[in-house]
């Protein structure tokens, strides 16, 4: 249990609509079994339409997040422009790989709509930057088994927006709800071609 | 900048001293083959990619393209085999243009070895690598720590066995294109039903001298998941939300319109 | 010392190789328990694993134990057969010496908790389901920790996918986390009795899914169903990658 990757918790879970995407992630952070805050954001976003999600150890969740926003600025000024979701992907899979000897303890995913076609992308990484391209569903965190056994079952294709919420959200709530180390508040983003829409999540608090 | 980095290294060290294993990385538990057959070489792989008894991926891509007629399959670490490959292709390609040539297989088949040799078999790659080149087709393996192999017919991963079951049972000389393709697939369905490490779809790619190497994203897909028996659609309300914020994306075009605009003042020539 | 050629991280702890029996092994397979209103049910796949081997892919693990109760216990195979025989043989004893008396379902549980409890220090490396009607004639599913601990439940997943399928079932079975639409979260969804043929719908569903994303799962779904009318098998196939 004192492998890094589990001892701060946490997860996080992306999934494909009809025209949209959504990701969401708990807000748990603790040591162990001892919750230390119900805060812990673990979806950043990298533009208007995509996200990066980050579970695994909180600092390199946290060194990542500040290193990828770097990245994402230089980006930005060189290319004047926003970055794709595919190429944010590249990004992250490049940056985890130039450390295989050494890595950060993260399972990133990423989503988002192309800014001009606004094409839904997902893609889930492990530590060392393996990419997952899915066409449904990413999962990643403390609660993956969970999440997969949860998004396996409720996942169906081209649902509108307000129904991939439902969705993704009772996956969420009842992976975390069986998992120890995640749960305490979850958030969900839910993006579409002109609107992102976060919603905070009641969820148990034990 | 470049190269790869080890600044994390001492501290996982220091952290993994006091727990356990290090987190596990996808690995592609894979079955992959390999055949030549009259005038040509195919290879083929399943689509699984598993971290532990999870599939992380029921439809992934282990046929990795080194040069426009120079195919590798990969099995063990996800990571390492895209990524090795990914610079071994580029590196080909400059290759190939420094000496205005097309790039020969075991050309490509040297690099990776010495590659993986320089990392003691760190770098968890198993490489089925065929082609062809101006000398003819080919078909050869690398292992993680850089030994090779050539061979008629060749399997890797965790459902070689089964693999090389069918191979060793079916396989005959001078086997024509079709032939070979059909033994390569059932060699890797032997992988798929048999070994727990492989699953989902049969991948094909065939090189044929004087051709474009032509791949077959799956080839077959005889595992297609049956319809569930109803839907889980929820009504809409029914999870509880705390706050709501939504952000509009709007576009904001700008137009100048200006008023009085000065003539051009007149200049006499 | 040896030094064990194996991960980078671990290059410098040099540590001597110790070889030691290891009395336990991992045959996979995932098993699931429903309790309806007047049925129960059990349902288990039909995989044999060790490590990356099929070792069989019909093999039942879900037993008609005698009196209407259905039994399974999933984990270490042997230790499961093992622990069926034992507790049928008892079962006979039971019978013989009480006068053919029907043994309840509360009673055989108590009698497998001191089965389990018995080898405390040398357990049956197993996670134990019953099911049947109680005396009342509601369903009853009854689940077991390795050593003896158990509950009466109206649901449960055990073995390998347990992780998979357990919060599923909370949610299609007993409604965790679903409020009335309209309501703002405050009223939760009513809790009811689900029929036959939606407990069947959704354990199939929970093993379709645990099979495509559990490489352990697969190969064939055997469903035990108990009723007061007696006990009734199904099987249905499941993918066999």
């Amino acid at each position: 249990m004192s492998d890094p990757s589990s001892i701060n918790g946490g997860c996080a879970v992306a999934m494909v609509g009809k025209d949209c995407i959504a990701i969401a992630c708990d807000l748990r952070l603790g040591n162990q079994s001892l919750s230390l805050a119900n805060n812990f954001e673990k979806v950043f976003p990298f533009g208007d339409k995509t996200f990066l999600g980050l579970t695994g150890l909180a600092s390199d969740v946290l060194t990542l997040k500040e290193d990828f926003r770097l990245k994402h600025n230089l980006y930005k000024l060189r290319e004047e422009r926003e970055i794709e979701p595919e190429t944010l992907a590249n990004l992250v899979s490049s940056s985890l790989y130039e450390r295989r000897f050494g890595p950060y303890f993260v399972g990133p995913i990423v989503a988002g709509l192309h800014s001009k076609t606004n094409k839904p992308f997902i893609c889930g990484f492990d530590l060392i930057g393996c990419i997952d391209f899915a066409k449904d569903f990413i999962v990643s965190g403390t609660a993956s088994d969970q999440l997969y056994g949860m998004c396996e079952s409720l996942y169906e294709p081209d649902l509108e927006p307000e129904d991939l919420f439902e969705t993704i959200s009772q996956a969420l709530l009842n992976a975390v709800d069986r998992d120890a180390l995640s749960g305490w508040g979850a958030v969900v983003y839910i993006v579409t071609k002109d609107k992102v829409v976060k919603r905070v999540l009641r969820t148990r608090q034990d | 900048m470049a190269g790869l980095s080890f600044d994390n290294y001492q501290r996982n060290q220091y952290i993994c001293a006091k727990g356990h294993a290090q987190p596990k990385a996808t690995s592609t538990g894979t079955t992959i083959v390999g055949c030549k057959f009259n005038g040509g070489v195919v290879i083929a792989a399943d689509t699984r990619a598993t971290a532990g008894n999870i599939v992380a991926d029921k439809n992934c891509e282990k046929l990795h393209r080194l040069a426009p007629r120079i195919w590798c399959a990969g099995a063990g670490t996800a990571a390492d085999t895209e990524m090795v490959t990914q610079l071994i292709a580029l590196n080909l390609e400059l290759h190939g243009m420094w000496n205005d040539r097309q790039p020969r297989v075991i050309t490509a088949l040297t690099m990776l070895k010495q590659h993986l040799f320089k990392y003691q078999g760190h770098l968890g790659a198993y490489l089925i690598c065929a082609g062809v080149d101006p000398t003819g087709a080919h078909l050869m393996s690398v292992q993680a720590h850089g030994s090779t192999d050539i061979g008629e017919y060749q399997s890797l991963g965790s459902g070689s066995l089964a693999a090389m079951a069918v191979l060793e049972t079916k396989w005959k000389p001078n086997m024509t294109r079709d032939e070979a393709v059909l033994l390569c697939a059932e060699a890797i369905e032997s992988g798929i039903w048999n070994d727990l490490g492989s699953g989902s779809n049969v991948d094909v790619c065939v090189m044929e001298v004087g051709k474009d190497a032509e791949l077959l994203r799956n080839y077959l897909t005889p595992n297609v998941r049956a319809p569930k028996e109803r839907s889980y659609k929820f009504p809409r309300g029914t999870t509880a939300i705390l706050r709501e914020s939504i952000r509009e994306i709007v576009d904001v075009e700008e137009t100048v319109i200006e008023f009085n605009k000065p003539e051009a003042m007149e200049v006499d020539a | 010392m040896t030094t064990i050629a194996s991960e980078y991280g671990n290059e410098n702890n040099s540590v001597p190789i110790e070889h030691r029996f290891n009395p336990y092994s991992d045959n996979g397979g995932t098993v699931l328990g429903i309790a309806g209103e007047d049925f129960a049910i059990l349902a288990g796949d039909t995989r044999i694993v060790s490590g990356y081997n099929i070792d069989s892919r019909y093999e039942p693990k879900v037993f008609d134990v005698g009196d209407n109760i259905v039994m399974t216990a999933n984990g270490f195979a042997a230790d499961g057969a093992a622990l069926i025989d034992r507790f049928k043989s008892a079962f006979k004893w039971y019978k013989f010496d009480n006068n053919n008396k029907k043994l309840t379902i509360q009673s055989a549980a108590r009698y497998i908790q001191h089965l389990l409890y018995g080898k405390r220090f040398f357990p049956f490396y197993v996670s134990t389901l019953i099911a049947g009607l109680d005396e009342e004639g509601k369903g009853a599913v009854y689940s077991y920790d390795p050593v003896g601990s158990y509950e009466r439940e109206q649901c449960r997943a055990g073995g390998a996918a347990a992780s998979l399928i357990m919060p599923f079932l909370d949610n299609q079975v007993n409604f965790k986390n679903q409020f009335e639409p309209g309501s703002d979260g405050r009223v939760k969804k009513p809790l009811r009795y689900l029929s036959l043929e939606e407990v069947l719908a959704l354990v199939r569903d929970a093993f379709t899914s645990a099979t495509e994303r559990h490489i352990q799962v697969g190969d064939g779904l055997e469903v035990l169903i108990v009723t007061k009318d007696g006990i009734k098998k199904v099987y249905y196939p499941l993918k066999r990658d």
